[in-house]
Formats: C-alpha cells, structure tokens, sequence
C-alpha cells in the first residue's frame, strides 16, 4: 500500500526575496534549472500550493486556457476564461505567479528584469 | 480541437480480420443522428509539429447515417444470485458475510438484499450514511428496522450479520472482529448486537424473478440499474433458516471447509464460496439448494479473505484464504449497449488502424470546441499465417488497454512534479473528469483507493482514437513514417498475437514494435521470443518496453488484468499476496521479477523516466563493427544522432539500457547512447536498492538510452534504440535526419531475407 503525502514538510520556508529563482524560471528552458529553482519548482507541483492547474488545448500546439483541477472525482474543471494563452510558457509563468504569491504572500506579478 | 463527445461507443470485437463483422455500439445525449464514416487512420496525432491528422476513408464502406439514442453506463460491480421460489416460506432467517468495507460512511451501501424496487418489498443489509450497519425488512407497507450505533471501520475485517423472525418481529444487527492478526479469531474478540421490535407476522415475501444481490440495491427490477455499491471485501456470504446468535455461528466465523459443523451447518440454506471460479464470473454455493450466482462488472477477485495467514502469496496455493471479492462502487466491464450499427469488413481491407468517424452539425459547447467530430477506434489484423508483406507492425493494443481512459493526470498529485511541467489537457478528459462511468485506466484508482486491475474493451476509450492523445498517437506516427517509407506492411495486434502466438508471425521477416509496448502475456513473450530464435528480426522502436506481465482472459476478448506488485514504476500498489492474476493464475508485477527482464528479449530494458528535456545520441566504438555498418549507412563518424523531435531529444520520456545481468546478450553490439539526460531523468525504483543522491542522470551512468544490435539464431537480429521518443524524431524535418535514416536503414536490411551470421556460429540458412 503506497502511502503517499503531497504536504509541504514542516519546516520549508521560501524566501520571497529570492525573486532571482523566479527569473530564471522565466528565462531559462526546461531541464536547464539551478538546483534551487528546481527544488522550489518541485515543492509547488508536488504540494499544488494555490492550485493544481493544468492547460486546457483550444487549439493544439497554439492556444491553452488554464483550468484548475477541483480535487474530487465527478466534479467539473474550473476553466479560467479569462486566461488565454498562446504559448505554454506564458501559462507557465502565470501558475508559477500564483503559487509564489501562495508561498510566500507576495506578488510578483510585475517583476522585471529579463 | 473537434467535439469528440457528442457521441461515444465502442466497437465489438476491437480487434477483428478483414471479411468480419463489427458492431458499433452508440450513444448520444446530444444529437438522435450523425454521419458515420469508416477511415483508416495513418496518423492520429494533430501536433502541427508532426504530420497531423492524417485519415483515409475506406471507400469500399458508404458513409450512412446512424439514429442515435442515449444509453446510460451503469458502474458498479456487485454479485446477483438468482434464488426463484427456493426461499418462499422462510420466515425466519439469519444472513450475513465478512467485510472489509474501504469507505464507511462515504454513502449509504448495501451488502447484501433481496429487494424489489418495483413493490418495496423485501431486505436488506447496510451499512448506512454513516457507515452504521442497518437492517431492514418490509412487506411494502409495513416496515421492521434496526441499526448498530458505532460506525464500522475502513479496512478492518468484521463478520456482521443480521436476523429476522417474522412471527415474533424480532430484528437483530450483529457483528464481531477479529481477535488477533494474521486471520486468527480467538473467540474473545469484539462482538455485540443490537436487537428491535418490529410488527409481527410480517413477511418480506418478493417475486421469484427477484434475486439476492450482494454489494449493491437495484434500482428498479430490470436487473440492469443498480445503486448503494457497496466498496470493499466481502467474504464467505451466508444464509440460515432461523435466527442464530453470531457466537453460534463459529463455523462461518472461522473459514471452516465445507460441509459446515454445528449449528451453522444444520441451518444452512445457502452459503457461497467467492474462491471458486476465481478466474471468471461464477461462483458456488455450497450449501443444499446450488444457489449458484454470478458476478457484475469483474469485482476483483483473487485477494486475501480475513483469514489470509500469510505464509502463501498466490491465490492458488492457498485457495481458502482466498475466499473475498474487492467489490467497488466504479467496476466497469461491459457497458452492454444495443449495436447502432453493423458494418462487414471488406475481405480484401488491408491490416491497420481504423476507426469509425461520426460527425454531425452544430459545435460543441466547450471553448474552442469546433465541428462536431467522434471516433470510436477499433484495429484490424493481418491473418494468421496469410501475410500481405514482409513487414508486420505489431500494434501494442494491450498497452492501449492498460492506458484505456486514463485519469492519471486528473487524479494523481503527484504528475504535474512528475512530468516536470503544466500538464496539457484535451476535452476528452474534460468528459472523462466529469463522466467516471467510463472506467479509468490501470494507472488509476478506484474511489475507495485500490488499484485498478481490470480494464475492458467494451466501452468508449476516449484516449485510443484520432485527437485522442496518449500512446495510440505516438504509436500513429509510427504508422506515418512507415507509410512514408513505401514499404508494404501488416498490421497484426497483441490480442491475436497472445491467442495465435507464433503463427501470427511466421510468415513475416522483420516485426516492428512501436514507441511504447509496455504490457504483455507470457504468450505473446513466447511468440516473440520464438520467432526471433527461428531468423526473425525484430525492429524494436520504443522505450519500457516488456515490462508488466498481464493475463488476458480465455472466455472473453479484450479483457486485460494486471496486479502491479510491489515494484516497479508503477501508480499504485497492490495489497500484500494479491500480485496473482485471477484469469490465469500467474503472478503479475514486472516480467523482470519474473526472470525475464526485457534485456533478455530487445537486449535492453527500462532504466530511467524523463520529462523535462530530450537527448540525442553519440556513437559508441561498436558502431564501427563492421556487422553494424548497414545501420550507419550515410551517417557520418562523430555525427551526433537525434538533437531535434520530443522536448529536443530522439532520446527521452521513458528509456532502456542495455544490462548482461539482466539477459542482454553477450555478443550484443552498443552501437550508441543518449547519456546526457541530466538530472531531471530518473532511475526507476527498481534499478535503486537503497535511498541515496544518485538516482539522476548528472550522477547515475545507468541513467542513460542505448541503442544496439544483435544476432539470433536462424539468420535473424535484433535492433532497438531504447527510447519512446525515437519514433517522434522520425518524422523531423520532413523525415530528413539522421534517427529516420538510421530507422530506414535497418527496416530495409530486416525486410532482406539474407540470414545474419550469429557471431561464432557456422553461417545461418536463410528464411523464417
């Protein structure tokens, strides 16, 4: 019986100020990540802290809507009409925003910087 | 993206030869008729990065319009004993089981009832909406009631029981536990009951055509519709002429063998033994009437009952401790829908992918939703031992099977960590999310938590058709790159290859299997072994590969089981001695823990899952063997091999290495690797024996795909390049690059009968 948790453990603490991870996360391609960003990354899917999305096709290879998973059987996805993409890495980037926000309690919505 | 569920079927049989009959079996709640057109499917992927779709209408079969009716699923398994007038008079009686419910409380669910809905007359036994056990009785106006105040516990066994004796009205609950573990019931264990008073002389008298049910209440008295399942164990069902206290009862209580000793013996009306007939839907009762009865929507049988000792791990070894059915409120086997329609192969349709298109006006109500389009996919095989071409591409439909409506990416926590980016849904799981009548996928659980173990062709399978996304599209764009290549093919399928074995390849000099054939039969394994060790050649495009050992049934077509163990990469875990298949009575899990690790059959086998990157291949010192110059025909010396297709890489998702340990020939040639995967592409469990840091391929050199070469016996050979994301690469660059050349380079040399020499051998004869 496999016994799996998706708890953050106890004594993980985001330092909000490391808005360089959140960069990186912008500017590099996946499998390219610094261990620390890919540690922050794994914490936030694996835990699904404020919100387990996933990316609805409209138009394969071209445009996604975000969606959130309800986390019961049977039960309809939220879809995000007003979240429309047109390249998966911008849904990306927005999830990421969310769940940064989720961590840590600030926004990082309009973080500059390349 | 098309509506894809604006109507939904499912075609019997899946897997048919041309001259055959196929019934399509229909439904819809949206339209009462649409276009139906059968196509042939060369690719069913629409990533504007590939081919796309690619769909052929079979001339020979007119497109027709089809009236369409909504027909519901009913889920849920549950165990149906028709009894007729064998119970008329009883007027007194004790029934009960063990039980091992898995979500007391989550809703009201009946164990056991004889119960008709029409009249509201009979009884039943529950365990209510807070998990309380209930009784009721009623003779459809008067009505005698009792209940247990503590809830039960989840997976905890508990023998309960009810009593009822229609000239006094006394209605009595009952249960008892288990004293100790490991199945032993000292006779001081937990017990109480809980007797009421209800009127008297009532008789709970029902038609004969009313059955006793077991892990469910009808609905009406059709016999189709059911509700209140019942999720959890149940073993050893029983009922008594007159009212007996549980204590009396020690022969039930203790799994004694049939015939039955004291009290419970001399009363004994029916009393069913879930351990007979495991591998299929019967059961017996042992008792003086042969009450027999038999089973809804394959429940899982094959697990351990409440007196599971232990000290056997296979069902068959100890069949008496082996006595319970995992009934679940989502079991799904046959949806049994009427045919809409019947459509006779033409005796000259060459072998493939195909697929009913149905199409209707208006658009979906989804965003993005486009013209209403469907498919219900099915696969036609070459004949055996009447083979078209020397190429047969065998389509891994057992795999499709074992990924059939996947909710993993819905359910499981764990995929988007896994996957190592948002995950990329479709409407079809849209539908599927809010539709779980359809039956999910062995990757998935049921509601109450257990593995599922049981998956059925007869049902819509959204993920095995066009836009259905999943294995069915990578292993299309296989079907693409060979169309490309203008070499004629079969195509043949895993369920004739399990039921035709060898014969179904001899005939054939080379066989392809695809980007991903995960999941096999010891038959199939034979078949391919066989024909491999008799100068066949075998082109092995994929990656985790051989990997699960699964049964198919005998009495019915596409049926597939799997119990996936304690190992492996794997989303769920099965209980402890439940890793033996009930319809073959083999042990399942991984076919490396069944000494026959896919090394010894392709040469490699599974090493590692990777989701965040791709990687290409270099060329090894083996390359340069002169028994391999055919496949590095036009590539050059230090050439790299494959940067470009899935996430950058021909190498990646899931790959295999080559392992001797593990039966990877000795004369083997490595003729290339993909080892720069990074530390985003992880070593499966099993190839990790202890926790530590290096389970990533920045650290772990097993982490890696490798591409080789080998000769067998009779002239045959076989390659592999380990990697499910190969066939991907194929079709780069409008097929100009060096994994299509390599490819190609080596389907022409397998499709030439010239024998290949086993190194150290006298030169082979030639032929298959």
């Amino acid at each position: 019986m496999l016994t799996t948790d998706h708890q953050l453990p106890a004594h993980v603490r985001i330092d909000p100020a490391r808005t360089d991870l959140a960069l990186e996360f912008r500017r590099k391609r996946r499998g390219e990540y610094s261990l620390e960003l890919q540690r922050l990354l794994y914490l936030m899917r694996w835990s699904g802290v404020g919100g387990r999305f996933v990316a609805f096709t409209l138009e394969p290879g071209r445009r996604w809507m975000l969606a959130e998973l309800p986390g019961r059987r049977g039960v309809p996805l939220v879809l995000h009409r007003d979240q429309v993409f047109e390249r998966l890495q911008e849904a990306e980037w927005r999830v990421f925003c969310i769940r940064w926000k989720a961590l840590t309690g600030s926004s990082i919505d309009d973080l500059q910087g390349d | 993206m098309p509506d894809s569920t604006f109507v939904l079927g499912y075609a019997t049989p899946l897997e048919a030869f041309a001259g055959e009959r196929i019934q399509f079996h229909l439904s819809s709640d949206q339209v009462t008729s649409a276009r139906a057109q059968v196509v042939r499917v060369r690719c069913g992927d629409p990533d504007p990065a590939g081919p796309g779709i690619q769909l052929v209408d079979v001339e020979a079969l007119a497109p027709r319009d089809v009236a369409l009716k909504h027909q519901p699923i009913q889920a849920g398994s549950c165990a149906v004993v028709p009894v007729g007038t064998a119970l008329d008079g009883l007027a007194a009686f004790t029934l009960g089981a063990w039980i091992w419910p898995t979500t007391p409380g989550a809703s009201r669910q009946t164990l056991m009832a004889r119960w008709s809905a029409a009249s509201g007359r009979g009884w039943e036994l529950a365990l209510d909406e807070e998990g309380c056990l209930e009784f009721i009785v009623c003779d459809g106006v008067r009505r005698a009631s009792v209940r247990q105040a503590e809830p039960l516990r989840q997976r905890e066994w508990r023998f309960v029981g009810a009593s009822f004796e229609a000239a006094s009205g006394r209605i009595a609950v009952f249960q008892r536990g288990l004293s100790s573990g490991q199945g032993v019931d000292s006779g001081d264990a937990f017990s109480s009951e809980v007797a009421s008073q209800g009127p008297q002389g009532l008789l709970p008298s029902v038609d004969a055509a009313v059955p006793i049910r077991l892990a469910a209440l009808p609905t009406d008295d059709t016999g189709r519709r059911t509700r209140q399942h019942f999720s959890g164990k149940i073993d050893s069902p029983f009922l008594l002429r007159g009212v007996h206290q549980a204590q009396a009862l020690r022969a039930l209580q203790g799994g004694e063998a049939w015939p039955l000793s004291g009290e419970a013996g001399e009363a004994c009306v029916a009393v069913w033994d879930f351990a007979d007939g495991i591998g299929g839907d019967g059961f017996a009762d042992r008792g003086p009437l042969g009450l027999h009865g038999h089973l809804v929507n394959t429940p899982t049988r094959a697990v351990t009952g409440p007196h599971w000792s232990g000290r056997r791990h296979h069902w068959s070894q100890a069949p008496e401790e082996y006595g319970a059915i995992h009934f679940h409120d989502d079991d799904i086997d046959d949806c049994g829908w009427d045919a809409t329609l019947s459509v006779d192969l033409p005796d000259d349709l060459p072998s493939g992918f195909y697929s009913l298109r149905l199409t209707a006006a208006g658009t979906g109500t989804l965003p993005g939703q486009q013209p209403r389009e469907s498919h219900v996919g099915f696969f036609v095989s070459a004949r055996p031992g009447r083979p078209t071409a020397r190429i047969a591409f065998l389509a891994p439909t057992a795999t499709f099977l074992a990924y059939s409506n996947s909710a993993m990416r819905l359910d499981l926590a764990g995929s988007e960590a896994m996957q190592e980016q948002l995950l990329v849904i479709g409407p079809d799981e849209l539908y599927l999310q809010e539709h779980r009548e359809l039956g999910t996928s062995t990757y998935d659980t049921h509601s109450d938590g257990s593995g599922v173990c049981h998956v059925s062709g007869a049902r819509p399978i959204l993920n095995m058709r066009p836009y259905g996304g999943g294995y069915y599209s990578m292993e299309t764009r296989v079907l693409d790159w060979l169309d490309h290549t203008g070499l004629a093919y079969d195509v043949i399928t895993d369920e004739m290859l399990h039921r035709h074995g060898l014969s179904l390849l001899q005939g054939y000099t080379c066989v392809v299997t695809g980007a991903h054939p995960e999941y096999h039969s010891a038959a199939m394994l034979d078949a391919l072994e066989a024909f491999q060790q008799r100068g066949g050649r075998h082109l092995y495009l994929g990656g985790n590969g051989f990997y699960w050992r699964v049964g198919l049934r005998a009495d019915k077509v596409s049926r597939l089981e799997i119990r996936r163990g304690m190992s492996g990469t794997r989303t769920w875990e099965g209980e402890p001695g439940e890793n033996g298949l009930a319809s073959t009575d083999e042990p399942s899990g991984l076919w490396r823990s069944s000494g026959r690790a896919p090394q010894r059959l392709v040469g490699v086998g599974f090493a590692a899952q990777v989701f965040d990157r791709g990687a290409g291949y270099r060329r090894l010192p083996d390359s340069f063997d002169p028994r391999a110059a055919f496949i590095f025909d036009g590539i050059g010396a230090d050439e790299p091999i494959g940067w470009f297709g899935l996430r950058g890489g021909a190498a990646g998702h899931e790959v295999d290495r080559v392992e001797q340990r593990l039966g990877s020939p000795a004369h083997l040639l490595r003729v290339a690797t993909a080892d720069d995967l990074g530390s985003g592409a992880l070593a499966t469990p099993e190839e990790i024996a202890f926790g530590n840091r290096g389970v990533g391929g920045d650290l772990n050199a097993q982490v890696r795909a490798d591409m080789v070469f080998f000769e067998t016996a009779g002239g045959g050979a076989v390659f592999a390049t380990g990697s499910i994301a190969w066939a991907m690469a194929l079709s780069h660059a409008g097929y100009d690059n060096n994994v299509c050349r390599i490819t190609g380079n080596v389907l022409r040399r397998f499709a030439d009968p010239a024998p290949f020499d086993l190194p150290g051998s006298a030169p082979a004869a030639a032929g298959v």
